[in-house]
């Protein structure tokens, strides 16, 4: 199944983490540009410098230096040009009121970062999909953490 | 008053008298009336006699009339024949010029006739006399007539004259009557005025009555006063005496008094100097307070701190783990082919000791997390906390098929979010240790329910507690263990058969402490298992602030009895 290049925006300090996400694409049919950038700083720079045309898709690490993704959500869903860029919370932690919050502020999913590869796969791969149909309103609720059942 | 009544009084017999005269007056005249009257009707009687006797007259005047007439008729007749007669003797004196020779016998008849005719003349004589007679009875009769009528007419007149003189009386009868009348009115004036004068004569001496009455009891009132009075001057000749005896009595107690000041004065000095030590040692004791104060707020600060440090730390550690994790699948993805069988075994064997240390990590850090976090009790409806567990489970409940029935569920007085641990991991467990063989049926309910009405010695008879029930119809485990699990890292399993960590269990008990509850457990292997929490019902307050020494002390020693195994274990 090929679907259109998706441009990726990846924003995690985590070298081994950024690694995983490269392989996870690699290892899938989709073909995407992927950029990484390293914290929340150079994120927003790089979002609203304007010479660059914006990702279709941001996937947002919390725990990053110098400015954290909830202070890089925020920003992005109260900048008119930004506010309708698709978000994806990435986080090793699953406490409710961290994503209650996450859900608040306007982050269109939250994944959970799993620690088998193959689930990370599926995950990445799934959620793309979903980018890549156009499917860009907030999810209910219930459906906003996605996850996959554990091996 | 009186005045005024008497000449009413006086009034009253003045019009009394002339009223009375009046009525003889008018008696007088009724009587006169009535003679009036009966001359009157006797009057009438005589012209009604006058008027018959005229009628009479009348008639016979009527009938002399007739008779006149008769007579003049029969008169009439009688000249008539004497006409016929001298026609007849007219005829006769034909005849005798015819008969003379008859004259003879004529003149004898004429002599007859003649003789006739003079007795016709008499017998007219007699009637003209009679007619004469006739008509002078008549005349008469006509002239007793006149008089009757002259009499009538003074009879008439002297009836009118009557009746004038009654009708004059008759006025004169209706002034008197009117006057009577208006004397009348005037005696009821005066009865009425009379009437009145007597009832406020009547009610003045009701008045004096009453205050000669009053009067009377006035001075049965003074007289007993004075009694009363002299009563009391002998009583207070007697308590003048008592007043004297008082007054020694006083003077000794006066001087008693005095000796009774000076050791008050002592006492005094003696309470000044408790006070000033008391002063001094309220003093102590806020002191004291205010570094108990200290003392807390660093505790909490210090709690705070360690429960960051801690879920950092959690955090921290859980990252590499992670990373072990995902490089370990990576290569036994990418490598396969390259990897003997052997390798790839140990590479697994990895992995899973990477997930038995992630999964201690989060059991410790929600343990830690129970001891040190703040304890504040609110009623929440467990109705609410299920339905979040099983959105955070839903994957786990679709895998095992397994339905949660949670609808009779009340609220209750807990800490929230320990309260939502506890129930995860009681539902979690029923999850993992279902039986494969059937869909997984999970039914959690709570009452409250008093103290008395379970069958529980160490339960207060009296509260009123929550009952909360967990059942689940999974493996279960044999009876004998129903308070080991409760264990800090207890398991009935090897690891690798179910995972885990063997501290799900401790935590919730520590959970039901905090709350002052108290937990069992009930199962038969293969039969399920029942968990039954009792928490009490009776709003339990923030625990204060003294006890959280009490309390790091405990988790001193849980971390202790943690460390010592982990290392063991290791």
């Amino acid at each position: 199944m090929s679907l259109k290049q998706l441009n990726i925006l990846l924003a995690d300090d985590d070298v081994d983490d950024s690694l995983f996400f490269k392989a996870a694409l690699e290892g899938s049919s989709l073909s995407a540009n992927f950029t990484t950038v390293s914290d929340g700083e150079r994120l927003m720079h790089l979002l609203t410098n304007g010479t660059e045309e914006l990702p279709d898709v941001l996937f947002l690490d919390l725990n990053m230096p110098r400015k954290n993704g909830f202070e890089c959500l925020s920003e992005i869903k109260q900048n008119s040009k930004l506010k309708l860029l698709p978000v994806i919370v990435f986080s090793t932690s699953l406490e409710q009121e961290v994503v209650n919050q996450l859900y608040q502020n306007g982050a269109q999913y939250f994944i959970r970062k799993p620690p088998h590869f193959t689930q990370f796969k599926k995950i990445i791969l799934q959620v793309l999909t979903i980018i890549a149909q156009g499917n860009l309103t907030q999810p209910v609720r219930e459906n906003f953490v996605i996850t996959l059942q554990s091996n | 008053m009186s005045k005024q009544n008497e000449s009413n009084d006086n009034e009253l017999i003045i019009a009394r008298k002339e009223l009375a005269f009046q009525i003889k007056k008018k008696d007088k005249l009724a009587a006169k009336l009535i003679i009036a009257h009966n001359e009157l009707a006797f009057q009438k009687d005589e012209k009604g006699k006058r008027a018959a006797e005229l009628v009479i007259a009348n008639e016979e005047l009527t009938f002399q009339k007739e008779d006149k007439r008769k007579r003049a008729a029969e008169l009439g007749i009688a000249y008539i024949e004497l006409a016929f007669q001298v026609d007849e003797k007219e005829k006769r004196a034909a005849e005798l010029g015819i008969a003379n020779t008859e004259k003879g016998k004529r003149a004898a008849e004429l002599v007859i006739a003649i003789e006739e005719l003079t007795f016709q003349k008499e017998e007219k004589r007699k009637c003209v006399t009679e007619l004469g007679i006739a008509n002078i009875e008549l005349a008469f009769q006509d002239e007793e007539k006149e008089k009757r009528a002259v009499e009538l007419g003074i009879a008439n007149k002297v009836l009118a004259l009557q009746d004038e003189e009654k009708r004059k009386r008759a006025e004169e009868l209706i002034i008197v009557n009117k006057e009577l009348i208006f004397q009348n009115e005037e005696k009821e004036k005066r009865a009425a005025e009379l009437g009145i004068a007597n009832k406020e004569l009547a009610f003045q001496n009701q008045e004096k009555e009453k205050r000669a009455a009053e009067l009377i009891i006035a001075n049965k009132e003074l007289i007993f006063q004075n009694d009363e009075k002299e009563k009391r001057a002998a009583e207070l000749g007697v308590a003048n005496k008592e007043l004297n005896f008082q007054n020694q009595e006083k003077e000794k107690r006066a001087a008693e008094l005095i000796i009774a000041n000076k050791e008050l004065v002592f006492q005094n000095e003696e309470k000044e100097k408790r006070a000033a030590e008391l002063i001094i040692a309220n003093k102590e004791l806020v002191f004291q307070n205010e570094e108990k104060e200290k003392r807390a707020a660093e505790l909490s600060i210090a709690n705070k701190e360690l429960l960051a440090f801690t879920y950092i730390s959690s955090h921290d550690m859980q990252e590499p783990l992670r990373k072990i994790q995902t490089f370990v699948s990576l290569i036994l993805e990418n490598e396969n082919r390259n990897l003997s069988d052997n390798g790839k075994y140990n590479f697994q064997r990895i992995r899973l000791a990477a997930e038995r240390m992630q999964q201690l990590i989060v059991d410790l850090l929600a343990f830690s997390r129970i001891n040190t976090a703040d304890h504040k009790f609110e009623k929440t409806k467990l109705r609410l906390i299920v339905e979040e567990i099983k959105t955070e489970l839903k994957d786990a409940i679709q895998e095992k098929h397994a339905t949660i029935e949670s609808s009779k569920l009340c609220s209750a007085n807990i800490i929230p979010f320990q309260f939502r641990q506890l129930l995860y991991n009681l539902i979690s467990n029923a999850l993992k240790f279902s039986n494969p063989a059937v869909s997984s049926k999970i039914m959690i309910k709570s009452r409250i329910v008093k103290g008395s009405g379970l069958n529980n010695e160490n339960l207060s008879r009296e509260k009123n507690y929550c009952h909360i029930i967990i059942k689940d119809n999974g493996i279960g485990f044999e009876s004998h263990f129903s308070e080991r699990i409760f264990g800090v890292f207890q398991k009935l399993h090897h690891k690798d058969v179910y995972g885990g960590t063997g501290i799900g269990l401790a935590i919730v008990k520590k959970i039901i402490e905090n709350h002052k509850g108290i937990i069992t457990a009930t199962s038969e292997l293969n039969k399920g298992a029942t968990f039954d929490i009792y928490i009490p019902d009776d709003g339990i307050m923030l625990m204060p602030i003294d006890r959280v020494s009490k309390l790091s002390g405990k988790q001193k020693k849980n971390i202790d009895q943690i460390y010592p195994s982990i290392i063991k274990n290791k």
